[in-house]
């Protein structure tokens, strides 16, 4: 089966078009917000939920080895609707069953990965942000946004790239013990 | 040390080390287990802040997507400065509102209970009629020998559903019962024990010491017809009363699976009488009305009467008429026939 639109879109997203994302974005969001508002939800967790959903498929469809299965449509609502069950779990408010439209094989798999990022994601959030500053700033210019030692010493102050790259080991070190401490607990 | 060291494993997942520094390093961690233990949690460490500086990119770019989207609906939240300026109009309507919600659902619920049909068992309270009848009894000399204080404190009906002399009536009236009396115009007065109480029901087994021949009807082993026309004779006074209607419904009283709703005009007292069908059978018997709903009267299914008679529960077995003779007779001819078998019960309690 092929579904033309969904092709494009994903061949597009591939090619990280903004503009590709955005109408998939758009195209969805009533669904599941449907979906979550009428299951005892907000319009706000559903937005969040949404775009775990899509954040989730953007980075699979990212992997080289990605082929459509499935319409994305039905992608992104099985994720979903497992993403609120869960939600509503853990709100300990759920007491029946949210219907399936379609039923969709092999999303058992995609949540393990969904959840297990999320986790990490979570916990680097949660370290990152038990930094503190200045430490965060430079760890995430050097690590995320790939500076050079030279730009985060001029950046934030230090009189010689050494400082500077004393005081990133430190918060190196810091946020490994945060980071660990917290994942293996 | 240990900084450099960092530093050289910064290189290595920047893809920054030269092929020489490169295969010196996985030397180093193929050679000494601590090394590539530090070396893979730094890369899992960085993976997971690149994975996580990705994903907040990403959130920002579909953050900035809703938010677009969300403008298009500007319209909705202009509006807010309307609501903020009637917001004070719009809590004394919703207040109103709630309370005459509450007030209804409350009042609703107060007059529910209220107005619970009462179910009221027809049962004839004799005390008002043994008033008038002394004035009666003054009047009369000749009735100071005869039936003096013999008027039970309640009355009601019962029938007859066998030859050897079992009787049924509703559990109600016979309910707490010292001694009870059955009387009617061919076999006068006649004293009755209580063989089985079936209250759930409302259904008692009385039993007399007297055998018949044999009886003219059969108990109906089917249930009624909706609309099928019935009749009825009972005692709501001292003399035998017929009445007539029809099966208006299969459930009775709370949607009692057990009973009819019919609409046959009755009165206390003729709790107990049999309701019968064209054909003289019996189908069920009258067992109370719905004060509330006019003409509503209802009758235990014989279906039901049949599994108490037949059932475990008696301990005796009781020989049923299996033929009807008045089958074929008029209605004039069925009744003259059957208020042989049906019996005013009085109930003497103390």
């Amino acid at each position: 089966m092929t579904y033309y639109f969904d092709e494009l879109i994903v061949s597009e997203i591939r090619k990280k078009n903004e503009v590709a994302l955005r109408e998939l974005y758009k195209t969805h969001y009533p669904m599941v917000v449907h979906l979550v508002c009428s299951n005892s939800g907000t319009e706000q967790e559903a937005k969040d939920i949404y775009q775990e959903a899509v954040m989730a498929f953007y980075e699979r469809v990212q992997q080289p080895a990605f082929t459509l299965t499935c319409k994305i449509k039905t992608y992104l609502y099985a994720v979903c609707r497992r993403l609120w069950l869960k939600k509503l779990h853990e709100k300990k408010r759920f007491n029946g069953s949210i219907e399936e439209a379609e039923s969709f094989l092999g999303v058992e798999d995609e949540m393990t990965t969904i959840y297990e990022k999320e986790r990490r994601l979570k916990r680097m959030g949660s370290s990152l942000n038990g930094l503190g500053e200045p430490c965060r700033s430079i760890i995430e210019d050097f690590y995320i946004k790939d500076s050079s030692m030279e730009e985060i010493s001029i950046k934030f102050g230090y009189t010689n790239a050494d400082n500077a790259k004393n005081q990133k080991y430190k918060c190196l070190q810091r946020l490994k013990k945060l980071f660990f401490e917290d994942f293996n607990n | 040390m240990e900084m450099e060291m960092s530093e050289l494993i910064d290189k290595y997942v920047k893809g920054q080390l030269s092929p020489e520094e490169m295969k010196a390093l996985e030397e180093k961690a193929r050679q000494s287990e601590i090394f590539r233990k530090i070396v893979d949690d730094h890369v899992e460490l960085v993976d997971a802040m690149v994975e996580y500086g990705k994903r907040m990119e990403l959130k920002n770019s579909l953050d900035k997507v809703h938010s677009d989207m969300e403008e298009r609906v500007v319209p909705i939240q202009k509006k807010q400065s309307g609501w903020k300026k009637y917001w004070p109009h719009t809590a004394v309507a919703a207040s109103v509102a709630i309370l005459s919600v509450v007030g209804t659902i409350w009042v609703n619920n107060f007059m529910n209970s209220a107005q619970e049909a009462e179910f009221k068992a027809l049962r004839r309270n004799v005390d008002q009629i043994k008033k008038s009848q002394k004035i009666l009894e003054k009047d009369i000399a000749e009735t100071k020998k005869k039936r003096k204080g013999f008027a039970g404190n309640y009355a009601g009906t019962c029938f007859m559903i066998s030859r050897d002399g079992y009787l049924v009536t509703s559990y109600h009236i016979v309910k707490d019962a010292d001694s009870v009396h059955i009387e009617n115009e061919k076999f006068g007065t006649i004293r009755a024990s209580i063989l089985f109480n079936d209250p759930a029901n409302d259904v008692s087994v009385l039993k007399i010491d007297t055998a018949i021949w044999s009886l003219p009807f059969t108990i109906e082993k089917e249930e009624a017809n909706l609309a099928e026309e019935v009749f009825t004779l009972g005692f709501p006074r001292e003399d035998v009363v017929f009445g007539e209607g029809a099966v208006s419904a299969l459930s009775g009283y709370n949607q009692n699976p057990n009973s009819y709703q019919v609409s046959v005009p009755v009165n206390p007292g003729n709790s107990g009488g049999p309701l019968l069908n064209n054909k003289g059978n019996l189908v069920g018997m009258i067992s109370g009305l719905q004060t509330e709903t006019l003409g509503a009267a209802f009758a235990i299914k014989s279906t039901v009467l049949l599994e108490i008679v037949a059932g475990d529960s008696l301990k005796q077995v009781i020989t049923l008429s299996r033929q009807n003779s008045i089958r074929n007779a008029n209605r004039v001819a069925q009744v003259k026939q059957w208020k042989d078998y049906v019996f005013m019960v009085r109930v003497f309690k103390n």
